[in-house]
């Protein structure tokens, strides 16, 4: 019973502020009372609307499309070298490295990232290719651990003996075997990885150019606007996230499931 | 092709060590022909030998005559059921049994009938639509036996492929795997711990112990003529006794003084008995035993199993195990001659 009223006040804890902002971005003028007054939905209008908006939301998106891409492209094989490293020392240090995103501040990151960006030599800051290898960075070992668990799970050394048995060769059981299995959890690590980039703020902050903030960097201007406004807006990015996740799944999942049919 | 003499199997003076360890087993020679089943310790090593998962430090692995000892394991063409059996879990059991045929680009026609030939021959027909995780150990088996075997490979090699059932499951699986071997005639070496398993499956027992050749032999040999006291006490139970030679025929034991066949030893040396617990006879006071080798029993513990008892009895300054099926209290023991096997000292 207990444990049923802690849930309860937690769920409650969680929703009412995604609430709240979902009223908020309906009413029509909300200064110093409980619940806003009059409704409208013109703030959705004026977002939609606003053009540093617009850019944010395209640069969010292909952010987030670079990014995951690169975590497939980089963390598969990175996994799969990982897991099947005989040196346990080797593999302890690798853990360690790709880790370190996890306990280091993204704002750290992006310092480093600002020092040797801003010279005459790699003066790539402000593209959008950059943030999105920052991401890349932040997110990797969140993709990395959900992949590298599932090899351990399923007993993925096993299949692919197995496999290779039976005369299969190294690039058909990694097609055959390797990736299909592994859905579920590249799957899983993709939509961390989507949901944290979308909502990535302190480093996007800083290393974004002016034409490449993503969409939390300019939001952070609209809560010194209407209310209304800042609430649609953080609606959207809500909304945002939720589609990159889903989206990012369905494509990683459809794409496996072609390749296990196709080969 | 090989002529009818060259084994499907053979290992010569094979060695392998794990590397930074000292576990692996050392200069192993075997062979295996048609329808042939060895069974040891050091043993998943020898299998992972001979399918190519680990290459030797020393000797030779040949399949039908050919030196395959530089082959990758794909082209070995070994049928190998894993312990934990392996199958792909997201592909469906009819998927899972054509994978060798897929890799191996036979057409998509011929792959789904040979499957299903395959299913039925491990009697699993109704089934090739589900996924491993819907079935049950027991057919789980079986599938990962239809897809060793589906593409015709050179030898089938088992690694303790019961030891992850029940005990129930485990006895039907246990003639599955006799009948479907049978029926594809495939050289099979099935790895197991469980000597049950070894001499009820086998036609010949390879028995190894730290990695090196024990023993080998039919079943029975390996039963009524083990080489040492670790064959003797590792297949089936036994009683092993310490002996000094006093004649021809007689020999001084802790139980008492037996009359032995002739063993051939000089007086006074010393040498070990085995006397397995079923040949030894017991009787009750209501019919006492009779003839040579009759000693007193005091029965120290008395397991019943329903067919068979297990006692421990005292007898002289010894004791013995023994297995009867009477029910009566047994007082007196009779070693018959004739179950008195001579071990050489280890």
């Amino acid at each position: 019973m207990f444990l049923r009223w802690v849930t309860a006040a937690y769920l409650v804890y969680l929703v009412v502020p995604i609430a709240l902002l979902l009223v908020g971005s309906f009413g029509e003028l909300w200064l110093n009372t409980l619940l806003p007054t009059g409704s409208t939905t013109q703030w959705y209008v004026d977002v939609a609307k606003d053009p540093s908006f617009r850019r944010a939301f395209a640069a969010s998106l292909a952010v987030v499309a670079i990014t995951c891409t690169a975590c497939v492209a980089i963390g598969l094989p990175l996994a799969y070298a990982l897991f099947h490293t005989e040196s346990r020392r080797l593999r302890a240090l690798v853990r360690v490295l790709y880790q370190l995103p996890v306990a280091l501040p993204p704002l750290v990151l992006a310092f480093g990232f600002i020092l040797v960006f801003s010279s005459d030599t790699l003066p790539w800051l402000g593209s959008i290719w950059l943030l999105a290898a920052g991401h890349v960075v932040l997110t990797l070992p969140y993709f990395l651990q959900a992949v590298v668990a599932d090899m351990q799970r399923l007993g993925l050394r096993v299949l692919e003996d197995a496999a290779e048995s039976l005369g299969s060769s190294g690039w058909q059981r990694f097609m055959h075997i390797v990736l299909p299995a592994l859905r579920h959890s590249i799957l899983a690590g993709l939509i961390i990885v989507a949901a944290l980039s979308i909502g990535e703020f302190q480093f996007s902050n800083l290393v974004a150019g002016f034409l490449s903030r993503t969409y939390p960097v300019v939001l952070l201007q609209a809560f010194y606007g209407a209310t209304g406004f800042a609430c649609a807006a953080t609606v959207i990015l809500l909304a945002l996230a939720m589609v990159a996740a889903v989206g990012g799944a369905l494509t990683a999942g459809g794409a496996t499931r072609m390749n296990a049919a196709a080969a | 092709m090989s002529s009818v003499t060259t084994p499907a199997v053979a290992l010569e003076h094979v060695s392998y060590r794990y590397p930074g360890t000292q576990a692996g087993v050392t200069d192993i020679t075997l062979e295996i022909s048609p329808g042939v089943g060895p069974s040891g310790c050091g043993k998943t090593t020898l299998l992972r030998l001979i399918a190519g998962f680990i290459k030797p430090d020393a000797g030779a692995i040949r399949l039908n005559g050919e030196d395959v000892s530089a082959l990758p394991t794909r082209s070995r063409e070994c049928g190998v059921v894993f312990q934990a059996y392996a199958l792909f879990p997201h592909m469906r059991v009819r998927e899972n049994v054509a994978y060798p045929l897929r890799v191996r680009e036979v057409a998509a026609d011929e792959r789904r009938r040979r499957a299903a030939d395959m299913l039925e021959l491990v009697g699993l027909t109704g089934l090739s639509d589900r996924l491993p995780a819907q079935l049950s150990g027991g057919q789980q088996q079986r599938v990962a036996l239809a897809r060793a075997l589906v593409f015709g490979p050179r030898a089938l090699l088992l690694d303790e492929p019961l030891s992850a059932l029940d005990a129930a499951t485990r006895a039907a699986m246990r003639d599955e795997i006799r009948r479907i071997q049978r029926a594809q005639n495939i050289a099979t070496l099935l790895i197991t711990h469980d000597q049950d398993e070894a001499l009820s499956l086998a036609d010949r027992i390879v028995l190894l112990n730290e990695g090196r050749f024990v023993q080998s032999g039919s079943p029975h040999e390996i039963y009524d003529r083990p080489a040492d006291a670790f064959v003797a006490g590792f297949v089936g139970r036994a009683n092993l006794l310490d002996a000094r030679v006093i004649d021809a025929q007689t020999i001084d034991t802790l139980i008492g003084r037996l009359t032995t066949p002739p063993h051939g030893r000089a007086a006074g040396s010393a040498l070990r008995v085995l006397v397995r617990p079923e040949r030894i006879e017991v009787a009750s006071a209501a019919n006492g035993a009779t003839g040579e080798n009759v000693f007193a029993a005091k029965v120290l513990r008395d397991r019943f199993f329903g067919a068979t008892r297990q006692l421990e009895i005292a007898a002289g300054n010894g004791r013995l195990e023994i297995e009867t099926a009477m029910r009566d209290d047994v007082t007196q023991l009779r070693v018959p001659r004739e179950a008195i096997q001579f071990l050489n000292a280890r």
